[in-house]
């Protein structure tokens, strides 16, 4: 199937199982370049374990993946992020005793990673340029409060914006969240779609699973469902309520409205 | 000063090399239990370049840096495809074999010991302690250092944003290596004399120690475990030395008085003395846990 | 001849590592953890039994030493409390999460402390020299076409292996043996399960306290000859054994003590003692960069934690 030329992300045809269990069959889906997609379906469904297919987590069975044309089946894992793709994690990852303008750093990783780079000091001398940079993107998404603290202590809400605020610092092409609004409280929530409207306008390409769908309403134009490893649905956040296999998939969950 | 604490820093110098040459594995995650074993390669190289090819102590300190490095090198790619408790039983078992090899050595005096010629006094010894602690630091305030303690934290994550986490551990093992090497050196020269029975399990187990219970977290960690360590058994002696009552008891003592220590640091402390927050708070004046209240 | 004589003094030495790997095996497998204080623990069950019956009660509550079979009673039921002692400041407090790689290392340092407290405690209070141990039965060999066997060694071999298949057989037939494998297996699910942890974990600190206890005293009883340090050479042996098993494996840990126990003999014989660390240290270093699950079939115990 050829893949519409506006795609930056095509996922064909791909199988995965763990121990002889199918957790993904069969699934084919793009995602258009700029857009925000959302990544949908009933807990168990394959989202998750789709977002480390992307990332390189686990390797594909049968299958392939193409970004912005380049087949990335099998670039190994810290290959990935070089052809843009980054990514957030459900429980938040962030490195608990790196502070926070540290984990951003993290973020930069690949764009300064040449020989000289790696040896040069961070937050003084020569090497200021990489800090100023991740002291502007805090700035710019209001978190420059902590820029020295160990994450470790800090609020779950400010965690899960920092970890947006690293992968974004990657400069990817697709920024992949797994559930970015779960735990946060309503004006948690608010802020956190402000800031991934920015990265949007940016022209940062979004891949989203989230449970929310008032979350995905308000911020996704395209949706993906899948149930039972398998892609049930895709189409646009208003045909996902009249589709009669989606309603089956979440009857019983009741949570599709 | 006298000759007695002339002694007592000149052990403080090698400690400190030495912890910094665990430390460094362990900064990025790996427990290395095999310390004398890569001292001894040190030792031993300084050793032989001394007496048997008759090089001055510049060439030699530097050489046993080089020769520990590459053997470390060399053996960090097995090593390291190993890990946790099965990383701890390799470098240990690692560091058995090179003293089977050693002892069974005659060019190198086996079992009977080695002369060394050249005597570093204590001036070499604390420049050199005072360049690595200097150099730990820069290191650590790198992008590689950064690379490192993410690595430390979370391998995963680390290699999604691009880090190479097996490059990392080689380096941190090869260049731990070359430190062990250097304090392996200096303790020949400081002695003149060396044996494989010092570089023994115990050793091993000391200079984790130092890392462990001065912490992982940041560069102060071992500086702190290497201090304490080296003096708190030579201050419960003090009392004895000073002819005080009851003073030889609390000497004799002094052993058990450290491992109850070391129990109560981890029950207390068990991340080490000196945490990453703690060395925060004292620089900014601000406790991070302040605000750990404020939302959510 | 003399092979077959090495053979049979390799497997009598293996039955002592055997139950020392056992008891290394165990608490790696159950708790993940590398535990230091078993060589002492190992020594305190000796060292006890050499102090009681050469010095008598403390506190002068006997006249002279007491018999030696009690004693090394006493010296079980010492290593059996130390081992508890053990269990309340290094596993009940430790089981923090921190989220980086060298937490794990926690209970390891714990247990070096302990290391520390028990050596020490004992060498301050009993010498650091070695001791003779009076035992009455110094020769009692068997000799059948030209090998000599003691009865001592063999009855100990039989002793190490049927404690092991006694222990084996509890852990699959009892309550307390099933709870233990479940939290081995997975702790949180095993606590859901209701396995009671903080009763089960003191339990697995008596067998392995007790098995290096009994495994301290088979060793006092062959040897004659006890000191502050016996421990230490035995547990690094044994550590060899257990890695030659396969950590958690407790059948590969007795075939791990007996392969360690006659490589060692024939080294010794062949090439002269100084060659033991090569060839037994040398054995676990390939094992363990090359087949890290051991000789004996497949197990994840022990694999990113201490």
């Amino acid at each position: 199937m050829a893949a519409p030329t506006n795609s930056i992300m095509s996922f064909t045809g791909v199988h995965k199982s763990f121990g002889g269990l199918k957790v993904i069959d069969e699934v084919t889906f793009d995602v258009v370049r700029g857009s925000r997609t959302a990544l949908i379906g009933p807990n168990g469904a394959g989202k998750t374990t789709i977002f480390n297919l992307i990332s390189g987590i686990y390797d594909i069975d049968i299958g392939k993946i193409t970004l912005d044309g380049t087949d990335i089946t099998h670039t190994p894992i810290q290959g990935r992020i070089g052809h843009g793709i980054s990514r957030s994690f459900q429980n938040i990852r962030l490195m608990p005793h790196l502070s926070t303008i540290e984990n951003v750093m993290l973020g930069q990783h690949t764009r300064a990673r040449g020989t000289v780079d790696l040896f040069k000091p961070l937050g003084w001398g020569p090497g200021r340029r990489w800090a100023e940079m991740a002291e502007d993107a805090l700035k710019r998404f209001g978190l420059e409060t902590y820029p020295g603290q160990v994450v470790g202590n800090l609020p779950y809400g400010i965690r899960k914006r920092i970890e947006v605020v690293r992968a974004m610092m990657a400069d990817p092409k697709i920024l992949l969240l797994d559930e970015p609004a779960a735990g946060l409280n309503n004006q948690e929530t608010t802020e956190l779609q402000n800031l991934l409207r920015q990265v949007s306008d940016q022209g940062v390409t979004l891949l989203v699973v989230e449970h929310d769908m008032h979350f995905v309403r308000s911020l996704c134009e395209q949706v993906v469902v899948l149930n039972f490893g398998r892609k049930i649905f895709e189409g646009t956040p208003e045909q996902v309520h009249k589709d009669p296999g989606v309603l089956e998939a979440y009857l019983g969950t009741g949570n599709a409205a | 000063m006298s000759g007695y604490w002339g002694g007592i820093l000149g052990i403080l110098c090698i400690n400190i090399i030495f912890a910094y040459s665990i430390f460094l594995p362990a900064a990025s995650g790996q427990l290395n239990l095999g310390g004398a074993g890569f001292m001894a390669l040190g030792a031993y190289s300084a050793a032989y370049l001394n007496t048997a090819l008759e090089l001055p102590m510049w060439i030699t300190i530097p050489g046993a840096a080089i020769f520990t490095a590459a053997i470390s090198f060399v053996i960090a790619f097995p090593i390291l495809r190993t890990r946790g408790v099965y990383m701890v039983l390799a470098t240990f078992a690692f560091a058995e074999v090179v003293a089977g090899v050693i002892i069974n050595m005659e060019a190198v005096g086996g079992a009977s010991g080695y002369e060394v010629p050249s005597f570093a006094d204590l001036d070499v010894l604390a420049i050199l302690a005072i360049a690595t602690i200097g150099f730990v630091f820069y290191l650590l305030a790198t992008r590689f250092g950064l690379s490192m303690r993410a690595v430390h934290d979370d391998e995963n994550v680390a290699a999604l944003f691009g880090v190479n986490v097996r490059m990392t551990q080689v380096m941190t093992f090869t260049i731990g290596g070359a430190l062990a090497g250097i304090a392996g050196a200096l303790y020949a020269h400081q002695y003149n004399y060396i044996e494989i029975q010092y570089f023994n399990i115990m050793i091993s187990i000391f200079v984790l120690l130092y890392v462990l219970i001065g912490g992982t977290q940041t560069a102060y960690g071992p500086l702190f475990g290497a201090i304490l360590f080296t003096f708190l058994p030579e201050f419960l002696r003090l009392p004895e030395m000073a002819g005080v009552a009851n003073g030889a008891v609390l000497a004799e003592w002094r052993f058990v008085i450290f491992g109850a220590f070391l129990v109560a640091v981890m029950v207390f402390r068990p991340e080490g003395l000196i945490t990453r927050a703690m060395v925060d708070r004292l620089r900014h004046g601000r406790a991070p846990e302040d605000i750990t209240g404020e939302a959510s | 001849m003399l092979v077959t004589q090495q053979v049979i003094s390799g497997l009598m030495l293996g039955g002592i590592y055997v139950m020392v790997a056992v008891a290394f095996t165990l608490t790696i497998g159950m708790l993940n953890f590398l535990n230091f204080t078993i060589p002492p623990i190992f020594m305190i069950a000796g060292m006890t039994g050499w102090g009681l019956t050469y010095y008598g009660l403390p506190f002068g509550l006997s006249d002279g030493g007491i018999h030696w079979a009690v004693a090394l009673v006493v010296g079980l039921a010492a290593a059996a409390a130390a081992s508890l002692l053990v269990e309340r400041f290094t596993y009940r407090y430790l089981k923090a999460k921190y989220g980086d790689a060298t937490e794990h290392a926690i209970p390891l340092v714990s247990s070096l402390g302990f290391l520390l407290i028990f050596e020490n405690t004992v060498l301050i209070l009993l010498g650091s020299d070695s001791q003779a141990f009076p035992v009455p039965f110094h020769d009692a060999n068997l000799r059948f076409w030209g090998l000599i066997v003691s009865i001592p060694q063999m009855a100990c071999l039989a002793i190490s292996l049927g404690t092991v298949a006694l222990l084996s057989s509890m852990l699959k037939g009892t309550r307390t043996g099933r709870g233990l494998r479940s939290i081995a297996e997975n702790p949180e699910v095993s606590t859901l399960l209701g396995v009671n942890v903080h009763r089960i974990v003191p339990v697995m600190f008596l067998i392995t306290g007790l098995l290096c206890g009994l495994a301290g005293i088979i060793f006092t009883l062959n040897y004659h000859e006890v000191s502050a340090y016996m421990g230490n050479e035995v547990a690094a042996k044994a550590i060899a054994a257990m890695v030659i098993g396969g950590l958690g494996n407790i059948w590969g840990a007795v075939a791990g003590g007996i392969i360690v126990g006659v490589v060692e003999t024939l080294s010794i014989h062949y090439f002269g003692a100084d060659t033991i660390k090569i060839s037994v240290w040398g054995i676990l270093l390939v094992v363990l960069l090359i087949k890290p699950q051991g000789l004996f079939g497949h197990t994840r115990i022990g694999k990113g934690k201490f």
